[in-house]
């Protein structure tokens, strides 16, 4: 589900340039709006929707909210490349220990045994 | 650019009961032996990835039509202990060579038959940074083609 929201919630390109401008730091709304062709209150709701996909967080600071990237929306491509690696070394694994018993099947004639 | 996003690398460990040199071998110059083959980026159908087994060596993916994708590039190699790679594949999971993470892997002999293999993949912020002026369709950056990827990938298995 949280996939889904991620994919759904930066799927606007609108949104997604909200949320980079949070790359190189917590921003206030205002902050983020500036320079971006949509009005303030856009922007609040884009920030919203991020947030509810766990993608921004916000906090007070003094009169004003800022919002930052939370790093554990971010999570969703590292858990991807964990899987895609984890399938990637157990071929490499199973691949090298059935190389080195020799002996057995096929080895596309690069035998390595010592 | 600044880059404040930080993802915690990928790190992986398995064991391999063989030796380091042959686990190397295997890895590297065997690469397509054993790379699965729905983890391709480049044309399909696919008929190979390879792996020039050198410093700056390239890791690249040869389609049935020829058309060959580079994935990444050599830029430490120390066989049989360990190398590194650039990890030459943007957010969108195509080949950019502007964007790239790294992969390094540690072959590490734990006997005569025996080898810890450690995978680390790392810098992934490079993956998310802002493209440079000079390139490239802009809002198609960023994360969600490979959050698609992903998604695709979770629903075939």
């Amino acid at each position: 589900m949280a996939y889904g929201n991620t994919l759904s919630a930066l799927a606007d390109p609108t949104r997604r340039r909200v949320f980079e401008r949070l790359k190189d730091g917590p921003h206030a709304v205002a902050d983020i709006a500036r320079g971006l062709p949509v009005s303030r209150p856009a922007v609040s709701q884009h920030l919203k929707v991020l947030k509810e996909a766990g993608l921004v967080a916000d906090r007070p600071e003094g009169t004003r909210r800022v919002y930052y990237i939370d790093p554990q929306g971010l999570g969703a491509l590292r858990k991807w490349l964990d899987q895609f690696w984890d399938e990637a070394l157990a071929a490499f694994q199973a691949e090298a220990e059935r190389s080195a018993q020799g002996g057995g099947k096929d080895t596309q004639g690069r035998k390595h045994d010592k | 650019m600044t880059q404040t996003i930080t993802i915690a690398p990928v790190r992986k460990t398995i064991q391999v009961k063989t030796s380091a040199a042959h686990a190397f071998e295997v890895f590297t110059a065997g690469l397509d032996r054993w790379w699965p083959k729905d983890h391709g980026i480049g044309k399909t159908p696919r008929k190979a990835v390879l792996m020039e087994t050198r410093l700056g060596g390239r890791w690249y993916e040869v389609a049935e039509d020829g058309t060959q994708t580079n994935i990444g590039r050599i830029v430490a190699w120390e066989p049989p202990q360990r190398f590194v790679m650039s990890w030459d594949i943007n957010s969108q999971w195509k080949p950019d060579t502007t964007v790239a993470s790294e992969v390094e892997v540690r072959f590490i002999a734990e006997g005569a038959n025996a080898t810890r293999v450690e995978l680390e993949h790392r810098k992934f912020e490079r993956m998310g940074a802002e493209p440079g002026e000079k390139m490239r369709r802009d809002v198609d950056g960023g994360w969600p083609g490979l959050l698609e990827v992903f998604r695709a990938h979770v629903e075939r298995a």
